[in-house]
């Protein structure tokens, strides 16, 4: 009897590679995107409100802060989005062909997956600068008109990086549903993957599941947003 | 028990008013060898009662003239079983991929009318015209154990028993006939066609092919086949060598969960769930791995 051949040095990994993918999308990354929501959403209730929620982000310290940043969303984001690009690289999309409504949904998380990365680059930039440090502010971040974002005048400077123009508002919109949509239906899948849903019934239902998700994640995303975009600040 | 299949819509009463000597025409998409160029041709025909795919394309041989009067080599084309049992007349009709001899002219011309259009599968390499090498599909058989290894110098007696509920989910697993259609479709599935090197040869290059085989996807037939196979009282015995093989290189984590292969399987195999329990399998066999030794 022949044995599988061994495998490449990606094909050895890519059962553990793309299970991580898979969970790391949940945790900490869709984690933190529910928690974003939530703090930013706060912004209904008055700047002072949200700059509250801003102080209890920062009052973690400015050493524990940047790691927790680090470790748990920015990394974890950024290895997301680079096995995803992978994902994306080696299918071959044939929704013309098979107009499923399942179909649909796979050939959508691909898409929204680079959209959301693409948003959440310029968004990052835009509002933090990417890295802190101090070289990298003055001759990158600054110079870009990035890292707009103040923790100690979050309210106001939030709202104006939302409020700069009509195109970024609308790159807002389109980036807040990306995210919740790659969220929510990656759950779907994930519970494939993983074999928490397994028949066609119960898939119907985690379907049912995750839009409900789908949905609260949008309506907070959007309040958010929509927060954002009309609070003024004198 | 679901199974999700579109074998009702290709099997439903023909409301078609076809008659005999009716004048319809066939578009074939040809290629005279591996990686030729590919080329359209058209041939007319006249309907006859019952005619199937594979009724036209013997038509077409007895008499290979295309509609515009050249006279041409014939269509080439694999089908044995004539009933839909062993996939070897896979191809793409109307853009959907089935079984020739399944598929009626009548019911072809009743959903668009005029003109019946084969090609050959995506997937796989084209051998010739219509035929495919669809030997990678065995390759991935292969890998995946799809089999229960037993030696026969002595009787062993009877087997285990199986519960009914057992076998009936085995059952609809067992129906598959490798035809490639959930391949096919899958967008996780791509071709592989290699070329032959400056001087390589013949076993430098099949070693070479194998080793793409065993890396690339294997596909939602063989993840069906390792629950089949997994599920079986004395295959069972060997499930840790197929759940290896569902998490090596190319494994079930390939899967996209598009859930196309459902959809277009004609044995109405229940793929998606087979998947989802596959892994469950897989993520159950992995953490074993990891902490129980
Ligand atoms: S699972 Fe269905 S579509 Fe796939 S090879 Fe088997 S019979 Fe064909
Ligand atoms: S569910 Fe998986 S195996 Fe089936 S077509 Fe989609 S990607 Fe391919
Ligand atoms: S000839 Fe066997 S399936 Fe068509």
């Amino acid at each position: 009897m022949q044995r599988p051949d061994p495998a490449s040095i990606f094909g050895r990994y890519e059962f553990l590679v793309r299970r991580l993918h898979s969970l790391i999308g949940l945790l900490p990354v869709g984690a933190f995107l529910f928690i974003h929501f939530v703090t930013n959403f706060s912004i209904l209730d008055g700047p002072a409100t949200f700059q509250m929620r801003v102080d209890q982000i920062h009052s973690l310290g400015p050493i524990t802060l940047p790691v927790v940043e680090w470790s748990c969303i920015l990394l974890p984001i950024v290895a997301h989005a680079l096995i995803g690009l992978i994902i994306v690289a080696r299918g071959k999309r044939n929704l013309l062909y098979y107009r499923y409504a399942r179909n649909f949904r796979y050939t959508f998380q691909r898409w929204t997956g680079v959209v959301a990365f693409a948003f959440i680059a310029w968004h990052v930039f835009d509002t933090r600068g990417w890295i802190q440090e101090s070289w990298w502010v003055a001759h990158v971040t600054h110079p870009l008109g990035g890292g707009t974002f103040d923790a100690a005048r979050a309210a106001a400077t939030a709202t104006a990086s939302v409020q700069a123009s009509g195109w970024v508002a609308a790159a807002y919109l389109v980036g807040v549903l990306a995210c919740v949509y790659h969220l929510a239906n990656g759950v779907w899948t994930m519970g494939i993957t993983w074999g928490a849903w397994t028949s066609p019934a119960a898939q119907r239902w985690a379907t049912m599941l995750c839009a409900a998700v789908g949905l609260g994640l949008a309506v907070m995303g959007l309040g958010a947003l929509w927060g954002m975009a009309t609070t003024v600040i004198r | 028990m679901n199974t999700t299949s579109n074998s009702s819509s290709f099997h439903r009463p023909i409301a078609s008013d076809c008659q005999p000597g009716q004048r319809f025409y066939v578009r074939v998409l040809r290629q005279d060898g591996p990686r030729k160029r590919r080329y359209w041709q058209r041939f007319a025909l006249e309907y006859e009662a019952d005619m199937n795919c594979i009724s036209v394309l013997q038509r077409i041989a007895e008499n290979p003239r295309t509609d515009d009067g050249r006279d041409v080599a014939p269509v080439a084309w694999e089908c044995n079983c004539l009933e839909e049992v062993c996939g070897a007349c896979t191809m793409l009709i109307n853009g959907w991929v089935r079984q020739a001899c399944t598929a009626l002219v009548a019911q072809l011309l009743q959903d668009r009318p005029g003109e019946i259009e084969l090609r050959p599968m995506t997937k796989f390499p084209v051998l010739r015209d219509l035929v495919v090498d669809r030997s990678r599909i065995f390759a991935i058989l292969e890998k995946i154990l799809a089999w229960v290894p037993v030696d026969s110098y002595y009787d062993l007696g009877p087997g285990p028993r199986q519960s009914q509920e057992a076998q009936q989910m085995a059952y609809l697993y067992s129906k598959c006939m490798s035809c490639g259609c959930c391949l096919e479709a899958c967008p996780q599935f791509l071709k592989i066609e290699l070329e032959y090197r400056e001087g390589e040869t013949p076993e430098a290059y099949n070693a070479r092919l194998r080793t793409a085989n065993m890396r690339a996807y294997i596909g939602s037939h063989a993840i069906a086949q390792v629950e089949l196979f997994n599920s079986n009282p004395i295959g069972a015995m060997n499930a840790t060598e197929r759940l290896d093989a569902l998490v090596a290189e190319g494994g079930i984590q390939v899967c996209g969960n598009s859930q196309n292969c459902v959809r277009v399987c004609p044995k109405g195999i229940p793929l998606t769930t087979a998947i989802a329990r596959a892994g469950r399998a897989a993520t159950r066999h992995i953490f074993r791995k990891w902490f129980d030794r």
